[in-house]
This record gives structure tokens, C-alpha cells and sequence, in this order.
């Protein structure tokens, strides 16, 4: 699997990705897909880059043992922003190379075995979830959501 | 008898390597105990709700039953093969039949959220534990499969993933190697605390119809508190001693 | 007096192409159940037999037979060690190494078996003190270590002295050890099979018998390659222990199923194994209480073969046999029979709730067993090509 993320180019999709290669042969830097609607990350992108697992790391902690959900770190917050709509039509899926953590962990060639588990995609782009059973309860996360980010975007 | 043979070095250079090539190895393979988890909560205290079920199987149709496993199956995304030996319940149709009157009933069976699993007791990596509010379920960041949780169970409540899953539900993760089971939808119990409703209480529990009680056990006030205390309920294999969170009406 | 200060140990030596070819085909066979595993894990385990309902298959019948095994086969240096019975210290290296070697096999059975086993660092470095599993991973471990230890101490002429308590630790250890291996099952408070305070002890009595019938037929087998003196006198002891270990086996698992029988709660398990189990019932009489039990005994004891080497080496394989027998029913027999949740009720579900759990073992989990066994004995045979382990010849004792 990994030896076809790396330098491969992927077929289909709409995809607003900028990777820099002026000629062939050369190793393309990722530059995964941000959502049109977002200016930032929950962190600076350099803190993300060195820390994002150690955040995600201390958060599934809390997730698991607390039951802390839909805080700044959360996994599926990651997701909900990393793969809307409004970056691809066709939901990006992590075989695909162009998926947002798939992108950097094959420049590096660092395996992870997070969606050996976890959802690849947020809960707005997942079928059957709860909040599907119940309109307005999804309506009402997804704006508690939303409004959490803000709030710690604001910080 | 000490003879001159005793003092003779045989190999000398191979008793050197083989003393320095010991001596790195024990430094190298002391194991760290890093973390140490009992998979015990170590409060005992009433003051941390506990959440449980009470299930009035007199008012559980076949079709209700049916109703509560595939609300489930919904909510977290897994499916079962009726004739599958290793597909996921989490949550299964009972069917008891009585064999001397021929009396049938029909009832849901999942995790019992017991107050002393021998889940969490059996678990080498302490990834089966019991969270303060009573719910029992499995860390599978720390899950190593090996399946021990599942001999012990006396209710035989837990899974094993026995193949590469795809399409998870970011609600529910779940993924090959490791053991899952019913998590009383600890995710809804997170975002609304008393006000939650398990899938499969809410499957059932249509308008003004109840047959799946969900609340604390340990609040008197409790809607499901005071209908243990007017009706009573049964617990599954009592006798062993293990205070199930489900309880049921009926049997 | 005999001459036991004047003993030389010596490896094998190599110059037999038998040697050889023994270890090549042993490797082949360890390598294609590495890879039989490698394949276990890539696909999950739904290529296995395993299932919800028997979650511990023929891999761990495997392995637990190499723990137990492994346990018992260091019983002949601690007799020597511990209870000074000097005419077992020739066998006591081998002893030593051939548990380390049974040990390694077992644990990478139950390793490569686990469901995420790149997840061992996590296995040991989180524990669960309350769980018997956590504890034999320490005692597994530290087993190795003390065993590795013991062995050099008694190889190290200048700290000879020093083997006698090494040797008590280490007896001390493998009873904690093999208690422990019974108590996986005799904790199990959730199924008939189990929940047994008797299983450790018997436990402990299957590997004195286990480990010896592995010891005797190595030993054998080494000193054949390298055309070495093997006494009979050597074999008569070896033949009479492994008679009265066979039959202290066969006392435990009389007492254990009686006991069960004498309570009417439990007589629709005993019945199970006893008459009505179809593979279990079968595996039960024949396999492990006529060839494992009664045969060897016979052949052990009866007084026309006390000299026959072939009748040596078949009852240890018997016993072997019966050994595969025992675990078989006790692992897979134990989670086959349902679990009683509704007494006095007929209960049906699509989780096999109320019925007999089928089991059909895959050609996945037996090459993986066989790869654990295959290594073991891999292990075994190079340790006495590098090492002296073996003595140079066991004689007539002088008397």
C-alpha cells in the first residue's frame, strides 16, 4: 500500500490540492486539502505538525476513560474538518492517497493503524449515525460543534 | 574434590563473549512496567451515577426484540450473518422456551455492565475496564486480542473482530483483532448524561409504550429506580454474585 | 560413589548428515507455521476455526501442551538439585535447556495467535495484577531468565555451589508457574468446565508427565545421532517415573470428573464429555484415558517389556497423545458446552446461546501449532550442538 501512496497521482475526484513538482521524477510535498471554510486548525500548523499525535494520544485517554467527546482534539473533529464536502464531492477514503492524513504519513512513510478502527470521514459524511435518527439532534451537535471550534479558534 | 581440571579455562573467548553478550541482554530485556491500570474504578462512592437497563421482556414482542438489535446495528455500524460463527453481536434476540408448558418469550441480551466483571478481571493489559459511572467496555488502543475477556464472560456478551472491517461509524470504532461488546451507547450517555436513551431503548420505546427503562441506579429518584422498587426485577445468574446493571422483568 | 565429579559433558557432534537433515526439515516446518500465522493475521481470524463461541482453538491446546510440558521437563534437574538425588545431575543441563526450549515454542504459539500481536509491548507494559494471564506473562518471562541463569550456574565450574538454591528457585518458580497455567481455566468461574480449584494441581501433575515423555524420547534420540553410551539402568529410572506420573494424571482426572458427577447441577456437562459429547466422548475414552493413560501404564509396567527401549519411546509418545487429548477437551471440550444463563429453560439465539458450539480446527491453526512444536525442539537440538549439555555417555553405574 504504501509504495503506490508514494509519488503516485490519483485518478477522478475534485480535489483542491497544491503539490509542488515542476518536473517528473521529482518526490512531490504533500499539501493536503484544507476545507474552503476554515482559516485554521485547532493549533498553529507547525504545532500540529510536530504534536498532533501527542494530542490525539492524550485525547483518546480522555475519550476512552472519561468520556470527554467533541473537545478540541477529538479524532472525529480532525475528520469532520479534514473531509467535508466542501474539499471533495466523493467522500476520500484513507486507501486513497489523496486523504488528508494519508498524504503527509506517506511522505514520511510512518504507518498508522488509526482507521484500521476509526472512521476516516466525520460524522456529516457518515451514513447511519445517530444523529441521522434524529434530525434535529444532528443539527443540534453539529452546531454545539462548530461552536466549541470557534470558541478555541478564538483562543 | 577440587582437581587441577577445575581451574583450567576451556574457551576462554567464548566465556568472555557470552558473559558480555548476558550481561546486555538482562539490561536490555528488564520489562518497564509503565502503566499500571487494575481495571478496577476505585470509587465505591453513591455519588457517581450508575447507569443501567431494566427490560420488561412481558412487553417485548419477537418483533420488538428484532427492533432493539437492529437499532443497534445501526447505530454502530456492525451486521450479523444469521448463520455467521464469527460476525459481531453485540446485542442478540433470546428466544426462552419453557418445556413443560411451551411458554415462549422473547428477550434482548447484552452486556450486563456488571458491578464486578469478570471481564475487567480477566484482562492481562487491563484494556476491559469498569469507567466510574458502572459502564464496562473495551479500550482497544489497548486490546491485544487475546480473546481471555470473552472465555470469562457468563453471559457471553463480547465479540471478537475476526476480519479486516471497513465503513466504521466514527461513533463507534471498531477494527480486526480486538473484542468489542454492547457499550450501553456510551457515546449518547457522554453528550446527554440522564437524558439519553440507548438505540435499543429508543427502538422499543414508541410514544407513550415503555419496555426499556434506561437511568441511574444509584439515584432513588430515578424513573427506572422507582420501578425496580415497586416491581422488582431479576438479574441473570445472580447466584454468582457479579450486581448486573441489566436487570429484567418477567423471567 | 558414583562418578559424578568425573562427568563430562560434550555438544553433539555435527558429522551425521541425520542431524542435519533432522534440523533443516524442523526449520522448514517452523518457518511455514510462522508464515501460516503471518497469514492468520493479515486476513483475521476468520480463516480459522475460532470463532465467538470457542475463542480459544488448536493453537492453544499447542501451546498450553509446550508450557506445561516445558515445566515439567525441568522436574529432572530439580531432583537432582533440590531433592540431591545425584543420579539424575547428568540429565540436568538438558533438562534445563529443553524447558527453556519448550517454553519459547509454547509462548510463540500463544503470541502469534493474539489478535494484535504487534501489540506485545503494550502486553508487557500494561498490567492487570488481578489477572492471572498478567501474572503468567511475568512468570513466563522471569521463568526464562531464572532457568538461563540456573543452567549457567550449573555449567560454571567455580560457581557450581550456587546451582543447589538456583535449582530450589526454580522448582519454586515452575510449581507458581504451572499453578498459574491451571488457574487461567480454574479462575473461570463463568463455565462448567472450569471454575476448579483442582485444575492447578492437575496441572502440575500433567507436566511432570508431560515433560518427562518429551525428555525421555530427545534423549534418546540425541544420544542415537551421536552414537553415545545410554545405559539401560539410566532408561529403568526414567521408566518408572514416567509410570507413576501417568498414573498420579489419571488419579486427578478421576477425582476431578467424579466430583463433578456427584453434583446434579453438573450432570448434563458430565454426560457431555462422558457419553454423548460425539468427538469429545471419543478423544475422552479412547485417546486420553486408553492410549495416554492405561496403554502407557501397561507398557510401563509390565514386567516382560521393563528392558524394551521401543516400548519406552511408544509409551512416551502414548502419553503424548493423550496429553493433545486432554488439553483438547479441556480448552475446546470446555467452550463448546454452552454456558447455563436461563436454568431449566430452552433457550435458542443466532449467538448458538443453548447449544453445542461446533469447532472445526484449520489447517492455519495446526501449522501454527506444529511451527511452535517444530521450533521447540529446533531450539533443543542446537542447544546441545553449541553448548555441552549432554553428557558424553551414561554407563552401567559403578556400584
Amino acid at each position: 500500500m504504501l509504495a503506490c501512496l508514494l509519488g503516485v497521482l490519483p485518478g477522478g475526484g475534485v480535489i483542491a490540492a497544491d503539490a509542488t513538482a515542476s518536473s517528473f521524477g521529482e518526490v512531490m510535498i504533500p499539501s493536503p486539502a484544507k476545507p474552503a471554510d476554515a482559516n485554521t486548525c485547532v493549533e498553529p500548523v507547525e504545532v500540529m505538525r510536530r504534536d498532533h499525535m501527542k494530542f490525539l494520544m492524550h485525547q483518546r485517554d480522555a475519550t476512552v476513560l472519561n468520556g470527554d467527546r467533541e473537545t478540541k482534539y477529538s479524532l472525529v473533529g480532525c475528520m469532520d474538518c479534514h473531509n467535508p464536502a466542501s474539499v471533495s464531492e466523493e467522500i476520500i477514503r484513507y486507501e486513497n492517497p489523496k486523504h488528508f492524513c494519508a498524504e503527509c504519513h506517506a511522505y514520511a512513510s510512518v504507518k498508522i493503524d488509526c482507521f484500521e478502527c476509526h472512521a476516516d470521514r466525520g460524522l456529516a459524511r457518515s451514513e447511519q449515525s445517530s444523529l441521522t435518527l434524529n434530525a434535529q439532534s444532528r443539527a443540534l451537535s453539529a452546531h454545539t460543534f462548530s461552536h466549541k471550534l470557534e470558541q478555541t479558534r478564538g483562543d | 574434590m577440587a582437581t587441577e581440571l577445575d581451574n583450567i579455562e576451556l574457551r576462554p573467548a567464548r566465556r568472555k563473549f557470552l558473559k558480555s553478550a548476558a550481561a546486555l541482554a538482562t539490561t536490555l530485556i528488564a520489562p518497564g512496567i509503565i502503566l499500571y491500570k487494575t481495571g478496577h474504578a476505585s470509587n465505591t462512592s453513591n455519588k457517581n451515577p450508575r447507569w443501567g437497563l431494566l427490560i420488561d421482556t412481558n412487553a417485548l414482542s419477537e418483533s420488538d426484540v428484532d427492533a432493539c438489535v437492529s437499532a443497534c446495528q445501526r447505530e454502530h455500524g456492525w451486521e450479523s450473518d444469521p448463520n455467521s460463527r464469527t460476525d459481531a453481536q453485540w446485542i442478540r434476540k433470546v428466544k426462552l422456551t419453557d418445556p413443560e408448558s411451551g411458554h415462549q418469550r422473547f428477550l434482548p441480551m447484552m452486556c450486563m455492565h456488571c458491578e464486578n466483571p469478570p471481564c475487567v478481571d480477566v484482562c492481562p493489559t487491563g484494556a476491559s475496564f469498569k469507567r466510574d459511572d458502572g459502564i464496562v467496555l473495551v479500550d482497544k488502543h489497548t486490546c491485544i486480542g487475546c480473546r481471555y475477556c470473552m472465555m470469562a464472560c457468563p453471559y457471553k456478551a463480547r465479540s471478537f473482530i475476526h476480519e479486516t472491517l471497513k465503513d466504521q461509524l466514527p461513533v463507534a470504532p471498531r477494527g480486526k483483532g480486538t473484542v468489542e461488546s454492547c457499550t450501553l451507547c456510551v457515546h449518547r450517555i457522554d453528550r446527554d448524561g440522564s437524558n439519553a436513551v440507548p438505540a435499543c431503548a429508543e427502538a422499543v420505546n414508541q410514544g407513550d409504550r415503555k419496555a426499556i427503562w434506561f437511568g441511574d441506579l444509584h439515584d432513588p429518584q430515578s424513573e427506572i429506580s422507582q420501578r425496580l422498587q415497586a416491581l422488582g426485577a431479576v438479574k441473570l445468574r445472580a447466584d454468582m454474585g457479579l450486581n448486573p446493571g441489566v436487570r429484567y422483568q418477567g423471567l | 560413589m558414583k562418578m559424578q565429579s568425573s562427568m563430562r559433558y560434550a555438544e553433539i557432534k555435527t558429522s551425521t548428515p541425520n542431524y542435519w537433515g533432522i534440523l533443516v526439515v524442523l526449520a522448514v516446518i517452523a518457518l511455514v507455521g510462522f508464515a501460516a500465522a503471518h497469514h492468520m493475521d493479515t486476513e483475521g481470524h476468520h480463516i480459522t476455526g475460532m470463532t465467538n463461541q470457542v475463542v480459544w482453538g488448536l493453537p492453544h491446546v499447542f501451546a498450553i501442551f509446550l508450557i506445561v510440558a516445558a515445566s515439567g521437563a525441568l522436574n529432572l534437574a530439580s531432583i537432582a538439585s533440590v531433592f540431591g538425588k545425584q543420579d539424575y545431575k547428568p540429565l540436568a543441563r538438558f533438562s534445563a535447556v529443553l524447558s527453556i526450549a519448550l517454553l519459547v515454542g509454547g509462548l510463540a504459539i500463544l503470541l502469534l495467535d493474539l489478535g494484535r500481536p504487534d501489540r506485545l509491548i503494550v502486553a508487557m507494559t500494561y498490567y492487570n495484577f488481578k489477572s492471572i494471564f498478567a501474572w503468567n506473562i511475568i512468570l513466563y518471562t522471569g521463568f526464562i531468565v531464572i532457568v538461563l541463569t540456573y543452567l549457567w550456574l550449573m555449567m560454571e565450574r567455580r560457581m557450581h555451589r550456587w546451582s543447589k538454591p538456583a535449582g530450589l528457585v526454580a522448582f519454586i518458580w515452575r510449581l507458581i508457574l504451572t499453578t498459574g497455567t491451571g488457574s487461567i481455566f480454574g479462575f473461570l468461574v463463568a463455565r462448567e468446565a472450569y471454575d476448579s480449584a483442582l485444575l492447578a494441581p492437575m496441572f502440575i501433575v500433567m507436566s511432570f508427565a508431560f515433560g518427562l515423555a518429551i525428555f525421555i524420547m530427545l534423549l534418546m534420540l540425541s544420544f542415537k545421532l551421536d552414537r553415545r553410551e545410554l545405559d539401560d539402568s539410566h532408561l529403568q529410572r526414567l521408566r518408572k517415573l514416567l509410570g507413576h506420573f501417568t498414573a498420579a494424571v489419571l488419579y486427578f482426572v478421576i477425582v476431578f470428573h467424579l466430583t463433578k458427577l456427584y453434583g446434579t447441577q453438573n450432570h448434563d456437562f458430565e454426560r457431555f464429555i462422558l457419553l454423548d459429547g460425539g468427538v469429545y466422548t471419543l478423544m475422552f475414552w479412547f485417546f486420553q484415558i486408553g492410549l495416554g493413560n492405561l496403554l502407557p501404564l501397561a507398557m510401563l509396567y509390565a514386567p516382560g517389556l521393563q528392558r524394551s527401549n521401543p516400548a519406552l519411546v511408544i509409551a512416551s509418545l502414548l502419553v503424548i497423545v493423550g496429553a493433545f487429548a486432554q488439553l483438547y477437551i479441556i480448552i475446546v471440550g470446555g467452550q463448546a458446552y454452552p454456558l447455563n444463563i436461563f436454568p431449566g429453560y430452552i433457550v435458542e439465539s443466532r449467538f448458538f446461546d443453548g447449544v453445542i458450539s461446533e469447532y472445526t480446527p484449520s489447517l492455519w491453526e495446526f501449522l501454527l501449532g506444529i511451527g511452535g512444536v517444530t521450533s521447540a525442539v529446533l531450539i533443543a537440538l542446537l542447544g546441545i550442538r553449541v553448548l555441552p549439555i549432554m553428557p558424553e555417555g551414561l554407563p552401567a553405574e559403578v556400584k
